[in-house]
């Protein structure tokens, strides 16, 4: 009792401080150490891109407006799914699936993307370590911050695909879509990230 | 628990949300074609980013709506330890193109 009485007066939360499930808890913890790794990339990034005495232009090497569009994707895959995750709240089963549905071909139309563009650049010589643009670094940071970002989407497209089934199926809990949704949320998050530091910076 | 005081107002939150990010990617890329000083398209871009990060992260996952319990352990956890690598590491590769008499 007495140990109780302190944990509530450092924590406000008793047993559970956060205040949240076990579930989104992990899903939370994941995210921060997932996104540590985003931050280690981006701090390579940085250390590469300031250490090379010239650095590409990207308007000559992306075409700025499709990557615009990939974001757009991006930012409204996540208010789908946020629709589908405040659907989930309110029991609206129809809502739910389609708010789904509409993330998960957001998810896939973004891959698409990234793939044309992965398929581009390597048609123009784009390599992990050489490349036309006279900055060896340059697509290695290009290949690896998208690619890692790429698998990220990968596995939020397979994980929301998981959990729309299981709603058609009426096994899914509406904390499920909402920690499967947290997931996909923190992959818009990062991609934040990477269009401002990488494509636009 | 803060959570279930969240009053949702249906999907109102998330499409203003959605709006807002727009508007945001907009703007950093008409500063981008507006060639304006570097200094100040850094910084615009940098605050702009930031912003959009804490409307995903506030409003699309809720961290506002959270105890402040976990909003602080994520952004000290995350934002201030990632801001930190980020300070320790990069700022090195000016030393190193400094070194390489490129600079």
């Amino acid at each position: 009792m007495a140990e109780t009485h302190v944990a509530e007066s450092v924590w406000s939360g008793g047993v559970s401080p956060f205040g949240v499930s076990w579930r989104k808890l992990m899903m939370w913890i994941f995210i921060i150490t997932d996104g540590l790794l985003f931050a280690g990339l981006l701090a390579g990034y940085g250390f590469l891109r300031l250490a090379s005495p010239t650095w590409p232009d990207r308007s000559e090497v992306f075409y700025i407006p499709f990557i615009a569009f990939m974001t757009f994707v991006l930012i409204t895959s996540s208010a789908t799914m946020g629709t589908a995750v405040g659907a989930a709240r309110q029991g609206d089963r129809r809502w739910i699936v389609r708010g789904l549905a509409l993330t998960i071909l957001g998810g896939l139309t973004f891959l698409g993307c990234q793939a044309y563009e992965w398929t581009h650049l390597i048609q123009e010589g784009a390599r992990l370590y050489t490349n036309p643009w006279g900055v060896p670094h340059f697509t290695a940071c290009f290949f690896v911050l998208t690619g890692f970002h790429g698998s990220h989407v990968f596995s939020g497209v397979i994980i929301l695909t998981v959990t729309l089934i299981r709603t058609l199926l009426g096994k899914a809990t509406p904390e499920g879509v909402e920690v499967a949704g947290l997931y996909w949320h923190f992959v818009d998050l990062v991609w934040v990230f990477i269009f401002t530091l990488f494509y636009l910076l | 628990m803060a959570e279930k005081e969240h009053v949702h107002g249906g999907y109102r939150l998330y499409w203003v949300t959605w709006f807002w990010l727009l508007i945001l990617t907009i703007l950093m890329i008409g500063f981008e074609v507006l060639h304006m000083p570097r200094f100040f398209l850094v910084l615009a871009l940098v605050v702009f980013m930031l912003t959009k990060a804490a409307f995903i992260a506030g409003n699309f996952m809720h961290l506002r709506f959270e105890r402040l319990n976990l909003i602080v352990t994520v952004i000290v956890g995350l934002l201030i330890t990632g801001a930190v690598l980020f300070a320790l590491i990069s700022p090195d590769g000016l030393r190193v193109l400094h070194l390489s008499g490129a600079s």
